[in-house]
């Protein structure tokens, strides 16, 4: 075959060697003439009415160059990767702990926190919801008008009620997973300056044509008025899909006609970042005497949190997902994307299928148990293979490298342990 | 509206005008070279550092626990967000920028890109400096001891075994 360059060769990373040496720029290293410094002032409760902000003595502090609220933003005042249901900054209703208020741009951070410390705000509480089975009743607070059941995603397969009823091993079991936090090394950060009639802006992001469409939305820009550069970026996992500080800067860097800059702190990223879902799984399997999976029938509810983000899309799949790599023949799953007044949960490495794995691994532990045979045998004896169907009624054709990476796994706890599990 | 500065008791953040603390003046050795500055009494030495242009020196935490802004200061390594900038008046202070440059790398920069120890690269030099502490005091050091000199220093993309391996690469090839 003939040699290739790249193909087939060990390369190095293409930014490797400024990051060795420290001289990559992320977007908190940059520094340009005249920069401002922004803060933001945020919810202290998880769910209130807003009634009034009083920002006078804040804007008299000298150095203070702009202090702006929901009235301020030109157009939409709304975001969202899915569903634009997340105010840039909150006109009416706080539905979070750490939902933001207040923008200001002072000529150094301490002033800019002062300035936060001045800022009277009026606000009238309401009972809250933190669990996703209450809010999921009638009489549960709502978080948004429509109802706190953002979404529900089905999958229906076979007979359900014909399989259970003729099933010798039936298992149940609830489970419950938690929330977590990207923790990526690098909080969130972003510059922005104008260049000509355009505002540009270095941030820290995964996403940065969606932060473009989101930023010339709700500032009534045309799209080719505004320039996202993906500065370095110190991890993501997911978390910095969505936006953060694009939307505040570039609205900053245009009011104060002056470059600006945004670096959370590890706190504020962890209060106003998005977080993996936590799970309520409700798994019931069906399997005959041998192991052989007949039915399944989960329900699955996601707690997004105050705001959609990527939940649909996570519940989704999860739902697809809740198989595992196991042929199934009769799936009934309902997966429920549910809103409370938690931290919002987004995309997180794995996409809620990491939630399901925990749930439906256990159960075939389960079924082994009571079938008594090993493990590894219920497993085999259910994988997907090539030409199975999956929950959803798609052929596999190729490309399904299950029972292949178990066999491996086997012979590799033959050599370690001396035994296969 | 209760934001944590105006809790009872809280101080509200000091503005310049305020400050009864006078700049004073700092003399120390940063990467080899004598450097005499003026710098604020409450002023972070990882803010110092970013003021004078180092940036490569990163705050993940603000609070010592990421070891994202590790530097060594007299042979020891510290989290530059837990030291005040007096603090470093006569010592001797390295950064990351001190460690290598485009034209010649220090073997630890060279075992990082070669063993793919590098990802997002935020935690980079913190590692590398806490590497080179190490191996400026132990030569030979065993896998546990480099596993151990860098377990202050929090990773979330790379893993750990990548950035041990390079390490352990450097450690070889000298022995």
């Amino acid at each position: 075959m003939q040699e290739l360059n790249v193909v087939g060769k060990s390369v190095r990373r293409k930014d490797a060697l400024d990051k060795v040496l420290g001289k990559s720029q992320y977007s908190g290293d940059i520094k340009l003439p005249g920069m401002l410094h922004v803060k933001v002032l945020r919810s202290p409760v998880a769910h209130a009415l807003l009634k009034n902000i009083d920002c006078r003595a804040a804007e008299s502090l000298p150095g203070v160059h702009a202090v702006l609220t929901a009235k301020d933003i030109p157009e939409s005042n709304t975001h969202g990767i899915i569903i634009k249901d997340e105010p840039v900054l909150v006109m009416d209703k706080i539905r979070k702990i750490g939902d933001p208020l207040v923008v200001v741009a002072a000529e150094t951070e301490e002033i800019a926190l002062r300035a936060l410390s001045l800022i009277e705000v009026e606000f009238e509480e309401l009972p809250a919801v933190f669990d996703p089975e209450e809010a999921m009743k009638p009489e549960a607070p709502k978080v948004h008008d429509g109802g706190n059941i953002q979404s529900i995603r089905k999958i229906r397969k076979g007979d359900i009620e014909a399989a259970f009823a003729h099933a010798d091993i039936v298992v149940e079991t609830s489970y419950r997973t938690q929330m977590q936090e990207h923790a990526y090394i690098e909080p969130e950060a972003g510059v922005a300056y104008l260049d000509g009639d355009v505002v540009v802006l270095r941030v820290s992001t995964q996403n940065p044509h969606f932060d473009c469409k989101e930023v010339a939305r709700n500032l009534a820009l045309p799209l080719n008025k505004v320039r996202i550069v993906q500065a370095p970026t110190g991890g993501g996992f997911g978390g910095k899909l969505d936006i953060s500080v694009q939307i505040y800067i570039a609205l900053l860097a245009i009011r104060a006609k002056r470059p600006v800059r945004l670096v959370y702190t590890r706190e504020e990223s962890m209060l106003a970042s998005t977080k993996r879902h936590p799970y309520v799984i409700k798994y019931k399997t069906a399997a005959d005497k041998n192991g052989k999976l007949m039915a399944i029938d989960v329900i699955v509810i996601g707690d997004t949190g105050a705001y959609a983000s990527y939940g649909p899309g996570t519940l989704t799949r999860s739902a697809v997902h809740a198989t595992g790599p196991y042929e199934v023949p009769n799936v009934r799953v309902d997966a429920y994307t549910v809103y409370t007044n938690n931290p919002t949960a987004g995309a997180c490495r794995g996409f809620g299928v990491p939630q399901l794995a925990f749930a439906h691994e256990q159960q075939m532990d389960m079924v082994a148990q009571r079938a008594g045979i090993s493990p590894i045998q219920v497993r085999l004896l259910n994988a997907l293979r090539p030409n199975s169907q999956t929950g959803t009624g798609q052929v596999l054709e190729t490309g399904v490298g299950f029972v292949e990476t178990i066999e491996v796994a086997q012979a590799k706890a033959l050599e370690v342990l001396g035994r296969i599990c | 509206m209760d934001v944590p500065w105006k809790k009872p008791g809280a101080k509200l953040p000091v503005l310049e005008g305020d400050k009864n603390m006078s700049k004073q003046t700092i003399n120390f050795m940063l990467n080899s070279q004598k450097v005499s500055a003026q710098v604020e009494s409450d002023s972070r030495l990882v803010d110092f550092l970013h003021e004078m242009g180092l940036t490569g020196t990163k705050l993940g935490c603000g609070e010592g626990d990421c070891g994202a802004c590790t530097v060594i200061i007299d042979g020891q390594t510290a989290n530059s967000c837990l030291v005040l900038a007096p603090q470093i008046d006569g010592k001797e202070v390295t950064t990351i920028e001190g460690l290598g440059s485009y034209e010649q790398l220090h073997p630890l920069q060279e075992a990082f890109i070669e063993e793919g120890a590098v990802q997002c690269g935020f935690c980079t030099p913190g590692m590398l400096l806490s590497a080179k502490a190490l191996l400026d005091e132990n030569s030979n050091p065993k896998r546990e001891e480099i596993i151990r000199s860098i377990s202050g220093n929090l990773c979330r993309c790379t893993g750990y075994t990548k950035i041990a391996n390079a390490i352990e690469k450097v450690v070889r090839s000298k022995s």
